[in-house]
């Protein structure tokens, strides 16, 4: 039987923040999977914004440089980053969208209900702090887009989303103001929306777990997703191993997101089961498979699309082109001409990604109101 | 710099972050001359500059990992500016936010025009936020207490493993009740100090000739700065 790898604190060159990294010790477990490991699944623990680090790794091969992307750093979008068409894009189309949102959520929370979203606000932050183990060296921790919409449900959620992130802008730098707009897309729109949509379909029956564990991979998949389009889309130079790399850390925290999503659900209906809500009456399965078509499509396409490159080129050709001609005043999509990509199918695909997800958007937007007026 | 009314500050801000934006000629020079303007002014507001410099650092780490693919990728101007804009625009934030105080710059956005709801909601965050992280860090260090360290999360057989994990659930969940229950009292405590159900804005803020008059100038400094950055290239 082979003995356990047991974490050893070392102190790691590079971290910029400083001082212990856990590692585990290569000597006793394979060299081959110790670096794997230590590639992909190391985290300075002070590091808790995701840092990037770089990691010395020992193996009975040698060693190798490794830099690591960050984590969850990703989907904040500092200024910078974004190309003047996209970020302008982004606040424009934000602004409304907050705008609704915020009223949807007056409807149902009246000002006195105020204290409980921000509470439930710096809980989300609070939670971020607390680390759930998932195995192999790593410790992963929630965002909180699902979990927020199960229990006051979406609009609300959405609410609490963009005050954590214009909370995030202002007082901690993390994430630029003229990119909020689309980092209040990403992640309080996009993101608690897709998280909710599986909810919003099978949460009232049996697949109710699979429902909520899908929900909160969703919510980060999308949002990620979504933020790399954008990127991708400003000119962003990519190559194909850091994109390849990033969605597969994208997909690990999704599944991880999800799963602990889902524990603390049941977690929290053990405790009192009013907290988590019941999908509500009155909703309609077309729609809501009709987004979460979108979603899935958005969200897991991408992927599919780094393997297969030929059809969704085409498909982006033909959706990037339909929506050029047909969704956007601006020029955000046909800035993609003129930057340059490592591979022609990543222009189309991200331009598709992008053009689908605001389209995506605007499509549950009005469904939930033309659902709400059915069910009135 | 503190007593500037925040619209001023915020309309400032705005016409910096974008001036930067929208900066892709004489990069260098021109990020030199934003850290000169913006380091006057941390003076001028009586801020400890190197802390400021060194806080608003904070956005680099994340901004070097793409500046390097950038340069990897053979295009290191378009890694500078990433690098140069990033750091910039927080350090412009962390000025505005150092010297304006949380309620009254919401009170600006308020007036400004974003909606007093999300407004509200982000006052009540950041008021609570520092206690409910407080509460979870009690959180951990008992979970540490009782033997709930990292190092006993990562190693550990699977079935331990995710007992553990359904722990660090229940914690979570414990937190979410406390502070819906927290929530609940702040409710009841505002109900009986005579809350009517509606938030009245608070201290109105007036917008003086100091403040036009600086709006103007910190408006015109980027501006003129890169205008006079461009020529000289």
């Amino acid at each position: 039987m082979r003995p356990k790898a047991r974490a050893i604190p070392r102190q790691t060159p590079g971290c910029p923040l400083g001082p212990v990294h856990r590692r585990v010790d290569a000597s006793v477990c394979p060299p081959v999977f110790a670096l794997l490991r230590n590639l992909f699944f190391s985290r300075c623990e002070k590091c808790e914004l995701g840092a990037p680090q770089i990691l010395v790794s020992g193996s009975g091969s040698g060693t190798i440089l490794a830099i690591v992307l960050p984590w969850k750093a990703i989907v904040h979008i500092p200024d910078g980053f974004l190309s003047t068409p996209v970020w302008a894009t982004m606040d424009v189309a934000a602004a409304p969208a907050v705008g609704y949102i915020v009223r949807r959520a007056q409807r149902g929370f009246d000002d006195s209900r105020v204290p409980l979203l921000g509470v439930m606000g710096a809980f989300v932050f609070a939670a971020q702090m607390i680390n759930f183990p998932v195995g192999i060296g790593t410790t992963s921790h929630l965002v909180g887009g699902a979990l927020l919409a199960y229990t006051l449900g979406p609009a609300a959620a959405s609410v609490v989303m963009s005050a954590i992130i214009a909370i995030q802008a202002l007082v901690f730098q993390d994430g630029g103001i003229l990119a909020m707009g689309a980092n209040l897309i990403n992640m309080a729109l996009v993101g608690v929306l897709a998280g909710y949509l599986p909810f919003y379909l099978w949460g009232g029956g049996r697949w109710r777990k699979l429902a909520i564990f899908s929900g909160g991979a969703l919510s980060l998949m999308a949002s990620a997703v979504l933020a790399l389009a954008e990127l991708l889309v400003s000119g962003v130079p990519m190559p194909s191993s850091v994109l390849g790399v990033s969605l597969a850390l994208f997909a690990v925290s999704a599944l991880l997101e999800g799963a602990i999503t889902l524990a603390v659900i049941e977690a929290l209906e053990t405790i009192q089961p009013g907290f988590v809500r019941k999908p509500e009456t009155g909703r309609s399965f077309v729609l809501g498979a009709i987004g979460l078509a979108a979603v899935l499509l958005a969200a897991v396409g991408v992927l599919v699309a780094s393997t297969a490159p030929d059809g969704i080129e085409k498909l982006g050709l033909q959706t990037g082109i339909a929506l050029h001609v047909r969704s956007l005043v601006t020029t955000p999509l046909t800035g993609y001409q003129a930057a340059f990509f490592q591979a022609g199918w990543l222009r189309k695909a991200s331009a598709g990604l992008a053009g689908l997800a605001l389209i995506y958007a605007a499509c549950l937007l009005i469904g939930r109101a033309v659902a709400r007026k059915r069910s009135v | 710099m503190h007593r500037r009314d925040p619209r001023a500050k915020i309309a400032a801000l705005m016409v910096f972050l974008v001036v930067l934006a929208t900066a892709h000629r004489a990069l260098p020079a021109f990020g030199l001359a934003l850290v000169l303007l913006l380091s006057a002014a941390l003076i001028w507001a009586r801020l400890p500059l190197f802390s400021a410099l060194a806080r608003a650092a904070i956005v680099l780490p994340f901004s070097l990992v793409f500046a390097a693919v950038c340069w990897l990728s053979g295009d290191p101007a378009r890694g500078f500016s990433l690098l140069l804009k990033s750091y910039l625009s927080a350090l412009a934030v962390l000025l505005v936010v150092s010297t304006t105080p949380f309620p009254a710059l919401l009170r600006g956005l308020e007036m400004s025009g974003a909606p007093r709801f999300l407004l509200m909601v982000a006052q009540f965050l950041y008021r609570y936020l520092f206690v409910i992280s407080e509460e979870a860090q009690h959180m951990s260090k008992a979970a540490a207490s009782r033997g709930a360290t990292v190092g006993s999360f990562v190693a550990g057989r699977s079935k331990g493993r995710s007992a553990r994990f359904r722990a660090a659930a229940g914690a979570l969940a414990v937190l979410f009740a406390r502070s819906y229950g927290r929530a609940e009292d702040i409710h009841r405590s505002m109900l009986a100090r005579g809350f009517l159900g509606r938030f009245q804005p608070f201290g109105a803020l007036r917008f003086r000739a100091t403040d036009a008059v600086f709006t103007l100038f910190a408006s015109l400094a980027p501006v003129l700065l890169r205008a006079a950055v461009e020529r000289a290239m």
